[in-house]
């Protein structure tokens, strides 16, 4: 960005000098003299490998780089010494006493100035801890999931594995009643079983789990011990006094429920960072649900005692700070602190009780004066919870932020769409124990939005991400790919095999009903693919990398005797993202209109359209731009076939279990970054898109589709989602078929919220967003930039509302001249 | 109903946020027109030279050789045009556009309350121009649907109507948008095409009809378009006449943004050259309009960009 616009960027607030410090420090980046990169450790076996490659499936940019990264992380590990008995023990109880080795006597303990929490490293590649035997059997079946994600990948099917992360673990537990609590129940869990069973599994998973509980004890030791000798060293009387502060928290803390605010922000942090060490990855989704409810006790408590909001906003600064070294990670390798690339440390805010009453309180707005301080930057992730009964209040502050920011600070979260997704996942896979009127207020949300129940569900909500347009591809091939595609590796096109089943000559649908039919066919088989590829993955993560410190933060592993990633869980789930929502369900409308409705051209002319990627079909393209109908437009018709599109994915999903580990797979949208890759290697389609345009995004209608505006945006998003409906609602009359939720991404002028009484009209924006929209918003307001690519694409930007001289116009229907004013008068507006 | 366009989540059209219906016909034909398409009452064709793509089929599909291809685009003869819009189901890219399509009552109220729930307690919707009163019957029909939906309802009129129209719509409308531009009867008739004793007497009934305890809300809207309604003078007059009568003024500053519009109808917009009005100038006229005890006199839109 040009010099010229910076004054159009957020700056952040008000910060104390402390904090102020410790943000600049983490933006001066690879200047800086301390850092959080990877420590790698090893058990000094020639076999030994750290880097856990079934973890990156889902990031295809990671590809190329494996064999690399796998061989430079082994070599550069230093050696952790080991008891005589090392093989002799389970997997599960190797990696907790080499993991509680390496955090507690190896891996560098500093506190950073002015710091007021602990816990500063927590990037670490460790060892697999596999006997030679074990790693080959390893080795082997990774190769073969290998090729088989490539695959997927490369043939446009989209991307699968399954990873770490993406859960909220119990917090509230640990910050309450500490790990001594869960070691306890360990304990007990474990004396009870037979001697068989102690022999077996569940036995050893258990001693692992106790293992894994000493580490946050350990380190909190050690780092006491640490304050306590830059204590006696400081001259400041003042930091002295902080520094033996923190030792008295951590003499307490995380082992045991904090008393007050300070010690249970910094139980909260330990307990975190060492999930993302044990799991080998920063900041892989894993959530802290939600804070402002069961960090309320705390606050309160601390408030009473006297503590003031500054020295709170003092602890959760650097308790902002420390959640963003997760990207130190491979500071050297990307340089990149993290602007652009997305780890996933969500916490929600606000939303209903039990009852369905708000439960926004003094916390909350705490939390948000240090998120608009704080921004930008991209960790924590707040979601604010919005519902019928948000207080005025709230929505106050969350638009006066909103207008502050390119892209609002948070995303928010609808409360009864959402529910109404949750308490449809307990209906349909029997779990209403576990999900139910009664406690389905207490979901939040992972990773970008995904949301779970919280302390006892993985959903594994990135773990399959399917493009739904592939299924279109293979109609027009008769399960075969209807073009070939290029080996990256090679450069060669690959040979066209058949892979799914034969549905029939394009010649033989003579209606759109069969032409659906075989689409319905095809996407059955595209997520039975993914099913049998994702086992591949899951029996390498279930068999070879349990995290059994990550285990005791889980409800259900404990209970069960079984690792998190053998199906410990209470809730044990895995999620297929769709991808390219919009693009094939426009492409479907586009079908249906050119060839069956108005006959203006047959099937097999369409395809060898989209073989030509248009090229010499250019009319026959804009009518499917153009006069095809649209999903995102408010009309019901169009609408209605993403609804059907939508039921027929869940449907199709939600058939499905994995076969090692149990769990049962659920439907989501969220496109991450997967819309813009896959765009490249998806064909043309048949809703006018161009091989290399980009798709749709998530729940999003199509680049320009939504020509009707924001309000018919979310119309349809809603009804996408099933709508409403009287008698058969999930929640109240709310339906949705997505559990997971789905990512909505909404762009606004600064000034359609420039000045209180617009502020107020959108307000009654989301207020209608909350009765009729989808699961999570996402709020963009323009900048300049924005609106130059607008001119440039104007076809992009069709649905961009400005209000410009006291009414509403669309940006791209107005002349150049009149453009290049309002950019102007934007850039010198500020923003 | 003859309907020009459909705009949801408008915030100009009255208070909260509006779907406003515009319509087709209008009996004034100010020079400063805004939407210059909606004055006629028959339907028309419009096109877009930045979505053509040049491929002739609109002109060779037409009937009766309304279309042609001209020098700069493709010409629309309205006399020569059957209205059968042929045209426009055969551009590919929806570079022709008709302006004025039929639809029913029925119809419309259901698009229209699409989103009632963005409406909140403030917004709901605007019936605008052209000028609705001359579609008076069935604005009165939708208006009375629209009650039984308890929406929220916005009467956005030039005045220039019978009376009797207009009290047709008044007991089903919530808010009367009202436009008074200049006092001056022949400054008028210079600018508008028509003279204002109707528009003014017609004012003089809604205050009238308030004052007997009508419970409609009444906002006043003046144009401020330089050189012609922007004088001093003017803004006086009118003050004295809504003096503290109303529950809002609003003055819309001058915007240039229907020159392309005005190309695309193959005219030249008289305004095309002015400048924005200046903050400074606005402020001044604010003044004025207040200076006969009018309460919430306010102005609207962007002024001239200064250093």
């Amino acid at each position: 960005m040009s010099a010229k616009y910076q004054n159009a960027v957020k700056q952040p607030g008000m910060l104390s000098p402390r904090v102020k410090r410790l943000r600049d420090y983490y933006f001066e980046g690879t200047n800086r003299k301390w850092n959080n990169e990877y420590n790698c450790y090893t058990t000094g076996e020639k076999w030994d490998i750290q880097f856990n490659e079934v973890s990156y499936y889902i990031v295809p940019e990671t590809f190329n780089f494996f064999d690399t990264f796998t061989r430079s992380v082994a070599e550069a590990a230093e050696t952790i010494e080991l008891p005589k008995d090392f093989y002799e023990m389970s997997i599960s109880e190797r990696v907790a006493e080499f993991n509680r080795r390496a955090i507690c006597q190896y891996m560098p303990t500093e506190i950073l100035e002015g710091d007021l929490l602990c816990g500063a490293r927590f990037n670490m590649l460790s060892s697999m801890c596999l006997t030679e035997k074990e790693q080959k059997q390893r080795d082997k079946l990774v190769r073969e999931a290998r090729k088989s994600a490539l695959y997927l990948h490369y043939h446009g099917y989209g991307n699968s594995g399954s990873t770490s992360g993406h859960l909220i673990p119990d917090y509230a537990a640990i910050v309450k009643d500490g790990f001594k609590a869960r070691y306890e129940m360990a304990e007990k869990v474990y004396e009870a079983l037979s001697p068989e069973d102690k022999k077996g599994d569940r036995g050893a998973d258990l001693r692992a789990m106790m293992t894994a509980c000493q580490i946050p004890r350990e380190l909190a030791a050690k780092y006491a011990a640490l304050c306590r000798s830059e204590a006696e060293n400081q001259t400041d009387a003042e930091r002295k006094e902080e520094l033996l502060q923190m030792a008295t928290n951590l003499d307490r803390v995380p082992w045991e429920g904090a008393q007050d605010f300070w010690q249970a922000v910094q139980s909260l942090w330990i307990t975190h960072m060492l999930i993302m060490a044990d799991e080998n990855y920063p900041g892989p989704g894993v959530s802290f649900g939600r804070l402002d409810q069961y960090m309320l006790p705390y606050y309160e408590k601390s408030i009473e005692q006297g503590m003031t909001h500054d020295f709170m906003k003092e602890i959760l600064g650097c308790f902002w700070f420390h959640c963003n070294t997760a990207y130190d990670a491979q500071i050297r390798v990307g340089g990149n602190q993290g602007i652009t690339a997305g780890f996933g440390q969500l916490f929600n805010i606000s939303g209903v009780g039990k009852n369905g009453e708000d439960m926004t309180n003094d916390l909350t707005y705490l939390l948000l004066e240090v998120i608009d301080d704080m921004s930008p930057i991209l960790e924590p992730k707040p979601n604010v919870r919005l519902h019928r009964g948000t207080p005025e209040k709230l929505l106050d502050v969350v638009v006066d932020m909103v207008s502050k920011s390119q892209g609002a600070p948070f995303l928010l979260n609808f409360d009864e769409r959402s529910m109404a997704g949750m308490l449809r996942q307990g209906r349909i896979s029997g779990v209403e124990k576990y999900i139910n009127l009664e406690n389905v207020h207490d979901y939040a949300s992972v990773g970008c939005l995904e949301n779970t129940m919280v302390g006892n569900d993985r959903s594994g909500t990135v773990d399959n991400n399917l493009n739904l347009l592939k299924a279109m591809e293979l109609v027009y091939g008769n399960g075969k790919d209807f073009l070939p595609f290029k080996d990256e590796m090679t450069g060669k096109f690959s040979k066209i095999t058949q892979e799914g089943p034969k549905t029939g000559e394009l010649s033989s649908f003579d209606s759109f009903e069969k032409f659906y039919l075989a689409f319905e066919k095809q996407l059955a088989y595209i997520v039975e693919r993914f099913v049998n590829h994702y086992e591949l993955t899951e029996k390498i993560r279930a068999t070879y990398n349990p995290t059994p410190y990550l285990s005791i933060l889980v409800n259900g592993c404990i209970e069960k005797g079984m690792d998190v990633t053998k199906g410990g869980p209470e809730l044990n789930y895995t999620t297929v993202e769709g991808v390219t929502f919009a693009t094939t369900v426009d492409s479907l409308l586009a079908v249906k209109y050119l060839v069956y409705d108005e006959k203006i051209c047959t099937l097999e002319e369409l395809v060898d359209a989209l073989k030509a990627n248009w090229k010499g079909y250019e009319k026959l393209q804009n009518m499917a731009l153009y006069k095809a109908p649209k999903y995102g437009r408010d009309d019901d018709e169009a609408d209605e076939m993403a609804r059907r599109v939508m039921e027929l994915f869940g449907e199709l999903v939600w058939k499905h279990e994995t076969g090692c580990t149990g769990r049962r797979y659920r439907p989501g949208m969220l496109s991450w970054n997967y819309w813009i890759g896959s765009g490249f290697i998806l064909k043309a389609s048949a809703n006018g898109r161009e091989e290399g345009q980009f798709l749709s995004n998530a729940i999003c209608p199509s680049n320009g589709a939504d020509i009707m505006g924001p309000t018919a945006n979310v119309n349809s998003v809603g009804k996408a989602l099933g709508g409403k409906s009287e008698n058969q609602g999930d929640y109240l009359d709310y339906v949705n078929y997505l559990p997971n939720g789905a990512s909505h991404t909404m762009t606004f002028n600064t000034s359609m919220i420039s000045d209180a009484d617009h502020k107020g009209k959108f307000k009654s924006f989301l207020r209608g967003y909350i009765e009729n929209g989808g699961t999570a918003l996402q709020i963009n307001i323009l900048d300049p930039d924005v609106l130059r690519d607008a001119q440039a694409n104007p076809a992009d930007y069709r649905h961009l509302l400005v209000r410009v001289t006291g009414y509403n116009a669309y940006f791209t229907s107005i002349g150049r001249e009149l453009q290049d004013e309002i950019i102007a008068r934007e850039s010198h507006r500020g923003i | 109903m003859k309907v020009l366009n459909i705009q949801r989540m408008s915030t100009e059209d009255g208070p909260g946020l509006r779907t406003t219906l515009f319509v087709k016909g209008c009996p004034l034909k100010c020079k400063w027109c805004h939407n210059p398409e909606s004055i006629a009452c028959e339907s028309s064709i419009e096109w877009f030279f930045v979505r053509c793509m040049g491929c002739n089929t609109c002109f060779e599909s037409c009937p009766t050789g309304a279309l042609k291809q001209g020098q700069d685009g493709i010409l629309w003869s309205e006399e020569k045009c059957t209205r059968c819009f042929k045209c426009e189901e055969v551009c590919p890219t929806g570079a022709i556009e008709v302006k004025g399509i039929d639809m029913s009552v029925d119809e419309l109220f259901s698009e229209l309350i699409k989103d009632k729930a963005f409406f909140g307690e403030d917004g709901g919707i605007t019936l605008s121009g052209g000028e609705i009163c001359i579609q008076y019957k069935e604005a009165a029909q939708l208006l009375e649907m629209l009650g039984t939906e308890e929406i929220h309802r916005a009467l956005d009129t030039c005045g220039l109507c019978q009376w009797e129209h207009l009290n047709t719509l008044l007991p089903h409308t919530d808010l009367v948008l009202y436009d008074l531009k200049l006092y001056d009867l022949q400054e008028h008739i210079e600018w508008t095409g028509a003279d204002n004793k109707l528009i003014l007497e017609n004012f003089e009934k809604l205050c009238h009809l308030r004052e007997q305890g009508a419970k409609f809300e009444l906002w006043v809207r003046t144009p401020i378009i330089p050189d012609a309604t922007d004088s001093t003078e003017n803004i006086k007059a009118l003050a004295e006449v809504v003096r503290n009568r109303v529950d809002r003024w609003e003055l819309c500053a001058f915007n240039n943004l229907c020159v392309d519009k005005y190309e695309r109808l193959g005219s030249q917009w008289e305004f095309l050259d002015k400048p924005l009005m200046r903050e400074s100038e606005m402020e001044f006229l604010l003044k004025i309009a207040e200076s006969t005890g009018a309460k919430n006199v306010l102005y609207t839109g962007r002024t001239r960009m200064e250093e």
